[in-house]
């Protein structure tokens, strides 16, 4: 049920990162619907789960974008595994905790981004600063819309949590 | 396996992530074996995804046809109603420039006609024609407070049309050529036979006192002869359109005006003021 509710949270990503591509060319410098799947799911606490979360969303944004193939899976798992560790030990919960794991997501995502294209294809990404800001507010802003909406209309809340020990 | 997975997951996320920085690694060089994977594996992905962002394609693609066909279609319905008015207007305007056209061609031909004529002129408007009844006649639109006197000649573009008869302080009755009372000095223009012609009450005219032996043919333009006094010389009148051999010494000469005396419009009024009050005094 967990991944068939992820499942259907990918399609709802693709939808949108399609739709955004067909109607506002480049929106998505600016918007990562994928992100928000990801840290929603991680928020469950569930570290594999995140992972594979992390990998499967990135590997779709990377398949229907113009990147490395493999760049945005990378940085997704890594702030899937971040946001999945810290709520396998607090308990992190409402808009708000979920509003600031996802800017923390976000900025990490678009750090990790940049580190790898330096170092992959030694090239600088242009006006990076201004378009991790503008990305960080719009994704946070319609992320916690959505989460506030999944809260109130569907009582819906991030897939439960299982806690486990740390793999350290 | 399970247990392994679930209690290192940290390890399966370094691996992972060792794994991803290959794939990276190979989309970035070329790498033998890897390279072929990597495309099959991002291949894969998005044969897996593909019928998302198709769907949406297809669905946006429909949409916006459907919003683009709907806004095409108010679009031209609002500019099918423009068009319809704007024809409206156009086609009113051309009428309004076809009628000034025609007013502005007569005018010219008046003008190069009244330049030609070195005497005083009075532009004028015919305001009632009579061509049906017994008296053939014009009324124009300029009397005696324009100068307009009795005798005075009046042309149109394309001949002669007859003379002034009446005047009032703003009106004058004009009589054709055509009609039976009315005659005029005339010759024949190419072989300068001169003659008189009268109005058949018909609509013809009947050039009189041609001797048998003149050289006239259907076709030969008749001009005024300026022998009467009244008329000056050279004004185009009419064109020969039929010769008979008369009983006496003349031939029957019949002509139709130059002037379209059915449709007249502007007029000339020559002033040539060549009668002298005698012979005016004599004629009434």
């Amino acid at each position: 049920m967990r991944w068939l509710r992820f499942l259907i949270g990918l399609i709802l990503a693709l939808t949108l990162h399609s739709l955004l591509d067909n109607f506002f060319p480049n929106a998505l410098a600016f918007f990562n619907p994928y992100i928000i799947l990801v840290v929603y799911y991680s928020m469950g606490g569930n570290l594999f789960g995140a992972i594979i979360a992390g990998v499967v969303a990135g590997l779709v944004q990377d398949a229907f974008s113009g990147a490395i193939f493999g760049l945005h899976a990378f940085a997704l798992t890594v702030c899937a595994y971040l946001v999945a560790y810290v709520n396998s030990r607090l308990v992190l919960r409402g808009t708000l905790a979920f509003g600031l794991s996802l800017i923390g997501s976000v900025l990490l995502n678009e750090i990790v981004i940049y580190i790898l294209v330096n170092i992959l294809l030694k090239q600088r990404i242009d006006l990076f600063e201004q378009g991790v800001v503008v990305k960080t507010i719009l994704t946070s802003i319609f992320g916690m819309l959505v989460y506030q909406m999944l809260s109130l209309f569907l009582s819906e809340e991030p897939i439960e949590a299982t806690r486990r020990p740390s793999g350290w | 396996m399970q247990v392994a997975v679930e209690r290192r997951p940290t390890l399966i996320f370094l691996i992972v992530l060792a794994v991803l920085l290959v794939l990276m690694t190979a989309s970035t060089r070329t790498i033998r074996g890897v390279g072929e994977t990597r495309t099959l594996f991002e291949r894969t992905v998005m044969t897996l995804f593909s019928p998302v962002p198709k769907t949406v394609n297809r669905v946006g693609q429909n949409v916006s046809d459907a919003y683009h066909g709907y806004v095409d279609m108010r679009r031209s319905v609002a500019e099918n109603v423009q068009l319809h008015r704007r024809l409206t207007e156009l086609t009113t305007e051309n009428l309004v420039l076809r009628q000034t056209h025609g007013d502005l061609s007569r005018m010219r031909a008046l003008l190069n006609y009244s330049d030609q004529v070195s005497m005083p002129t009075v532009m004028a408007q015919a305001v009632m024609l009579d061509t049906g009844g017994r008296f053939k006649c014009v009324v124009i639109d300029r009397g005696s407070d324009e100068q307009v006197e009795l005798n005075d000649p009046v042309v149109s573009a394309t001949g002669l049309v007859g003379r002034v008869i009446l005047t009032t302080k703003d009106l004058a009755k004009v009589q054709l050529v055509i009609d039976s009372n009315s005659a005029v000095g005339v010759l024949l223009e190419r072989s300068r036979r001169q003659g008189i012609i009268k109005g058949d009450g018909r609509g013809m005219l009947t050039m009189q006192y041609v001797p048998a032996g003149t050289d006239v043919v259907v076709g030969d333009k008749v001009v005024t002869a300026g022998i009467d006094g009244i008329f000056p010389k050279g004004v185009p009148v009419a064109r020969v359109t039929k010769v008979e051999e008369g009983k006496d010494l003349f031939k029957n000469v019949t002509c139709a005006p130059l002037a379209d005396l059915s449709n007249l419009e502007e007029l000339i009024v020559l002033r040539t003021r060549k009668v002298p009050d005698a012979v005016v005094r004599y004629g009434h």
